[in-house]
């Protein structure tokens, strides 16, 4: 069965469009056809969070809430959701709590960020039962203010954990997920003047789609993806939504490596990594923001092979293999081999991405480092991973890759050969750092001067070594 | 004494509600008219050129287009100069910075406008363009001619001094990023004339400017601002997207928005000045200077715009907050082939201040001694040292007092100490800290702006209508001025209600700018409501034979005559059926001020702002990384009349500071492209960025001297400059490395970067 409507909850009734324009935005039809005009647009392109809305949806029989930024989210992608707009916050002319904690606490002054933040805070408060710093820091990292100076925010957020968290979108919580099972759980098929939009629920309508459909881009986060409508001002005519497909949406986990599906988001991501490799997460935790890990994925990330994507750097030094699915079957390959050139990859028309391997070795001493020029939210002008197997003082391996030093994210080749065998010593370091120049040849950009990106590059050797000699975090932050 | 009638309330801003609701309209939110169009400009993908040819057959061809205008559709003047002509709304023929606006087109929808403008054909004969400021000053390419103030016997005094440095020193440019970006809808009306909604720090200059391009008189425009998503100067003069709305208006005599998207708003748009300092000082063994000559060098961008008044404030806070007799400052404007560099809080007084601060802290490392004795020594003297190198005499200063409160409370020696200590021990990650003063001057420098007018009506339920010229940024000037309102009439203030800023209620306003609002439009709020309580005094004694010459008192919603009381409203009723005004305008003009241009002399400042603060920061000397690990701040607000309000200004100011003194790096290509337009490329502070322990106060022995409403002291701009003491705990850190033996050699912003580079050059790596 296929559709050519999508359908989700707004304001406790289900709505209906029959084949909407999968180009246009949320945030614009928000705006143009709800006439709801409290959630702005302040970049469109993810980067501020004056858009964010709060997506609510089914999981495991259970309401979860997911901040998204609207503006560079396709309509459609909302199909067998509820949308949560600012003003739906408050009800009975009540103002909800978090809505009365930031007034407050003075948490507005021009006012313009504040539904984003609002949003974002509203999210937190439905998943979690405590706030504490970190999580506050991480759910408002994709917000910005430019009056206020985030302190009062931050304190409206702490005063939250001294409140009763039942709202009215608890009491009502039962009728919520009665309409939302009462959206059929199918395929949709939408055609709007030239532009098509598939989202199938599975593996084989996806193959079927493909044979029909040559030439289309596959929709995952969509993160990046969206800008070619909003920041270029271009249409992207066939759409295939990947979010639905169930097969994907796994995460297996073995004595060895664990395995993660295309369709899983960095969020839940960042919290399986973890507990193997606290670094990996501590990078996450700085990718993007909560409103992008909710809906970007790691396959997505791999895929648009973007230079500085900075799980990449990470992925490659943990020796992660890629599972792809071709018309007849899924193969393997190293990551490694998977970047060709600048945004080119090994991934041929009409193969898909199915899954990651990341090995497991809980010997070996992981480390990452992400430099950028703000701490949160930003890219990387370097990113730095290493992954090395030490006994009795020998380095037996030495993985060690960089994202941000040349076009694609890459092995660092030369160096990883002179460390590889050598005594783990301050003096092996140091002079296997001085072959950056053999592995790289960096970029002069906005982000950091060829000469920064070098030098950081070397001392980043020195610090894993500095770090993992003294078993301390050497880091400011 | 504090008078009781003094109202001192933290109030939630006005419209707080109405943000966290969604429902605080900003002008995108305006219902539109039906038949609506919008706008989208086309702008110049040269820096520096001659125009050939500009083919626009394929937009107006493309969907949905109706419309286009070129500078051939503007019947008066085609510039939106504030001050100098040089801005042209779009240029004939030659184009002088990536991003100029070279036509516009109108379309059904906002994607179809935007669609079409990629889609012209402009054809440029290239011309090398000018981007630094260096490049300007080799070639000398200034937008005035350089401008040479001296007092005193600097070279003299230099020559016969023991210790003397050179050296230059850069601060950077910022973008303003508001959250909302700039935005108009103009819709025509009847008689030829135009409503204008605009995102504006100045309506009346909107509506002057508007007016002169459509060659029609001021009153067939009315600007109407209920509030903007923030501003900071960036709305001050940007009048370009509200002519550019309000011409193709004109021209279709249709209703129009146009909303820059964030790229076209930081490409065609303004930022803050960049400065360059070249200076040479004098100086004895405790540090004090004997004199100074600097040259000062600013990117101004293609045209004047506020540049001439920017630079003059940069030079007459040159002294921040120190006493500097001998001095001689060059100041050169700079014309680049860059966006015209435009307002920003602190208006050249924050780099002013930068360029002395740098200079004391370079002295101080060069005696080795600790940075806040030697500012401490040259600050001004209450009864001596006590007249500005512009020849005014400070009357109200305070910095000594604040700053060794400051130092008190902040543990400032100790945790010196500790500071060493750590850095001793630790390889790598290095600690600084640093206490900078802040004096900041109150008043436009050009005197007439220093006027603002009101108008209140109290309607015969007694209800309250208040409007002035004032726009609301976020600041709560609004709710501030109510809360004056409120407490003048003694009634509460919730029977106030607030209105948008309108040209055709209040004309002839200054910007909302200069730190000001509140103190000028306040006062004239306040004009007018005494001119209504006199009016209802008055009618009171005449009607109830009250012949004593007692002043009545207005509370809690009654009028006392000494023991007589009478009911508010009850008195507003009888008052209008005794046909008595209850309506007023009213109107300030700041006294005392007076400023020669020429000779740079006189008093431009009313009064000046004190504060001071304390930063510590622990930065990583791999990478370059740092963190604000603590900043105590003191403010003198005076008597402030909102102080959570006041607290807000203070912390948002200062992260906005921090974001100028650190990471925000805007930055252009040799051939004059902007680089970085977005929130991907341009970082402004976020979340985690701010200071991990943050103590604020604002100091309680604040008093403003003069009579300004409620004795309270403006928190707009000064708080920005509070963040110095960031980028001197970094330069503190850095030294540290030498063991606090060489000056480090750091330039403003202090990005990852630059600290890595000054800790290589420190370690004579290079």
């Amino acid at each position: 069965m296929v559709s050519d409507t999508i359908q989700f909850i707004y304001n406790n009734r289900i709505l209906k469009i029959k084949n909407p324009n999968p180009n246009q935005t949320i945030l614009d039809f928000i705006r143009s056809d709800l006439k709801k005009t409290g959630t702005k647009e302040g970049c469109a392109e993810g980067g501020c969070g004056a858009c964010t809305i709060v997506i609510g949806e089914l999981k495991n029989q259970k309401l979860i809430y997911k901040s998204i930024n609207s503006c560079i989210s396709f309509l459609p992608i909302i199909n067998g959701k509820h949308l949560i707009l600012i003003e739906n916050l408050n009800s009975d002319n009540k103002l909800h709590p978090i809505q009365e904690a930031m007034v407050k606490y003075h948490g507005s002054q021009c006012g313009f960020c504040t539904p984003g933040f609002v949003m974002s805070l509203f999210a937190m408060y439905k998943n979690f039962s405590k706030f504490n710093d970190e999580i506050i820091d991480e759910t408002l990292s994709g917000n910005l203010c430019r009056c206020t100076g985030y302190r009062p925010i931050i304190d409206a957020a702490k005063s939250l954990n001294y409140k009763n968290n039942i709202d009215h979108f608890k009491k009502n919580e039962k009728q919520i997920i009665k309409l939302l099972k009462r959206i059929k759980d199918i395929d949709i098929e939408i055609s709007y003047k030239d532009k098509k939009y598939f989202a199938p629920k599975t593996l084989s309508s996806l193959k079927k789609i493909l044979k029909k459909n040559s030439n289309t881009k596959f929709l995952s986060g969509g993160t990046d993806l969206s800008l070619e409508v909003t920041k270029q001002r271009g249409d992207i005519k066939n759409m295939i939504s990947l979010n639905s497909i169930k097969e994907l949406q796994f995460i297996k986990k073995t004595k060895n490596f664990i395995e993660i599906g295309s369709g899983v988001s960095l969020y839940e991501f960042q919290n399986i990594i973890k507990s193997y490799y606290p670094d990996f997460y501590n990078i996450l935790k700085r990718y993007g923001s909560v409103q992008i890990r909710n809906v970007g994925t790691l396959a997505g990330n791999i895929a648009t092979a973007s230079p500085i994507g900075d799980s990449l750097p990470l992925l490659l030094s943990l020796d992660s293999l890629l599972r792809i699915k071709t018309s007849k079957l899924i193969k393997t390959i190293p990551l490694n081999e998977f970047f060709l050139s600048y945004r080119k990859t090994k991934l041929k028309k009409g193969e898909l991405l199915y899954s990651v391997q990341i090995p497991i070795n809980r010997q070996s001493y992981f480390k990452a480092y992400k430099i950028s020029k703000r701490f949160d939210d930003d890219i990387s002008s370097v990113c730095a991973s290493f992954n090395f197997s030490i006994k009795k003082n020998i380095i037996l391996k030495a993985n060690v890759a960089y994202g941000g030093m040349s076009e694609i994210p890459r092995r660092a080749s030369t160096i990883e050969k002179a460390l590889t065998n050598s005594t783990f010593s301050e003096d092996t370091f140091l002079k296997a750092q001085k072959l950056i120049s053999k592995d790289f040849s960096p970029i002069d950009d906005m982000r950091a001067s060829k000469n920064y990106r070098e030098d950081v590059a070397k001392n980043l050797i020195m610090k894993f070594f500095y770090e993992v000699s003294s078993k301390e975090n050497l880091g400011v932050s | 004494m504090k008078n009781e009638f003094l109202f001192n309330k933290n109030l939630a801003h006005d419209s707080g509600i109405k943000h966290v609701s969604g429902l605080a309209e900003y002008t995108d939110d305006i219902s539109e008219p039906l038949d609506t169009l919008y706008g989208a400009i086309g702008w110049s993908k040269k820096a520096h050129a001659k125009i050939k040819k500009i083919n626009l057959d394929k937009v107006k061809k493309s969907e949905g287009v109706v419309s286009v205008v070129t500078y051939s559709d503007i019947p008066g003047r085609n510039d939106v100069g504030p001050v100098f002509d040089g801005d042209p709304i779009f240029p004939k023929t030659k184009v002088e910075y990536f991003g100029q606006p070279l036509f516009a087109v109108a379309a059904k929808s906002v994607e179809q406008a935007r669609k079409a403008v990629l889609k012209a054909k402009i054809y440029y004969h290239e011309l090398k363009p000018i981007i630094t400021i260096n490049e300007a000053l080799k070639k000398n390419n200034l937008l005035f001619k350089p401008r040479i103030i001296q007092k005193g016997n600097p070279t003299q005094k230099i020559s016969k001094s023991k210790n003397k440095i050179k050296g230059n020193f850069t601060t950077g440019s910022q973008e303003h990023f508001y959250l909302e970006g700039q935005v108009a809808l103009v819709i025509p009306r009847e008689d030829d004339s135009f409503l204008v909604y605009s995102s504006t720090q100045h309506p009346s200059e909107t509506q002057q400017i508007l007016a002169k391009m459509l060659k029609k008189k001021s009153n067939s425009i009315d600007v109407l601002v209920r509030r903007i998503g923030g501003g900071f100067g960036g709305k001050e003069t940007n009048f370009i997207t509200s002519a550019i709305c309000c011409l193709l208006s004109f021209k279709t005599k249709k209703p129009i928005k146009l909303r820059l998207d964030r790229d076209d708003d930081i490409i065609i748009t303004g930022k803050r000045h960049d400065f360059f300092s070249d200076y040479e000082v004098g100086f004895d063994d405790h540090g004090r200077i004997n004199g100074l000559k600097i040259k000062l060098a600013s990117r101004c961008g293609m045209s004047p715009d506020l540049s001439l008044a920017i630079n003059e404030r940069a030079l007459l806070h040159l002294d921040n907050a120190y006493f500097l007799k001998d001095i001689e400052v060059t100041n050169y404007l700079c014309k680049t082939n860059t966006a015209s560099s435009t307002a920003f809080r602190g208006f050249g007084g924050n780099q002013g201040m930068m360029a002395i601060e740098n200079i004391l802290d370079n002295i101080s490392r060069y005696l080795k001694k600790d940075p806040a004795d030697v500012r401490k020594i040259n600050f001004y003297g209450k009864k001596n040292r006590n007249v500005t190198h512009y020849g005014m005499k400070i009357k109200d200063n305070v910095i000594n007092e604040l700053f060794e409160d400051l130092k008190d409370k902040s543990n400032y020696k100790k945790r010196v100490n500790k500071i060493k200590q750590f850095n001793k021990i630790n390889r790598f990650k290095k600690k600084g800290i640093a206490i900078t003063p802040v004096k900041f001057g109150i008043s436009f420098t050009t005197i007439h702006l220093n006027q603002a007018g009101a108008l209140v009506h109290i309607y015969t339920d007694g209800s309250i209508h208040m409007n002035h010229g004032g726009i609301e940024m976020g600041q709560g000037t609004h709710t501030k001025i109510a809360q004056l309102v409120s407490n003048s009439l003694g009634v509460p203030y919730e029977k106030i209600k607030i209105s948008a800023t309108n040209t055709s209620k209040v004309p002839n306003t200054s910007a909302s700018a200069a730190s000001s609002t509140t103190d000028l439009n306040g006062a004239a709020t306040l004009n007018a409501v005494s001119r209504i309580k006199s009016n209802l005094s008055n009618f009171i004694k005449k009607k109830y034979k009250i012949y004593s010459k007692i002043e009545p008192i207005y509370k809690s919603g009654n009028i006392y005559f000494g023991n007589r009381v009478f009911n508010f409203d009850q008195i507003i009723k009888e008052a209008y059926l005794n046909r008595i005004s209850l309506s007023s305008s009213g109107f300030y003009s700041t006294p005392k001020i007076n400023f020669n241009k020429k000779i740079f002399k006189g008093r431009p400042f009313y009064y000046f702002c004190y504060g001071a603060a304390v930063t510590e920061v622990t930065i990583d000397t791999l990478t370059g990384e740092n963190v604000l690990e603590r900043v105590d701040i003191l403010q003198d607000a005076g008597n402030a009349i909102n102080p959570a309000l006041e607290h807000g200004q203070i912390e948002g100011g200062f992260v906005q500071g921090q974001g100028w003194l650190t990471m925000e790096e805007v930055i252009w290509g040799n051939d004059g492209k902007i680089k970085t337009f977005s929130p991907s490329t341009y970082k402004i502070p976020a979340v985690t960025d701010i200071p991990k322990i943050f103590n604020v106060e604002i100091y309680k022995k604040g008093l403003n001297v003069e009579k300004v409403v409620n004795k309270a002291k403006t928190t707009g701009e000064p708080p920005l400059m509070l963040a110095m003491s960031v980028f001197f705990a970094i330069k503190d850190a850095i030294s540290s490395i030498s063991n606090y033996k060489k000056i480090p050699d750091l330039d403003a912003p202090a990005t990852a970067e630059k600290i890595l580079l000054s800790i290589k050059k420190i370690k004579n790596i290079i």
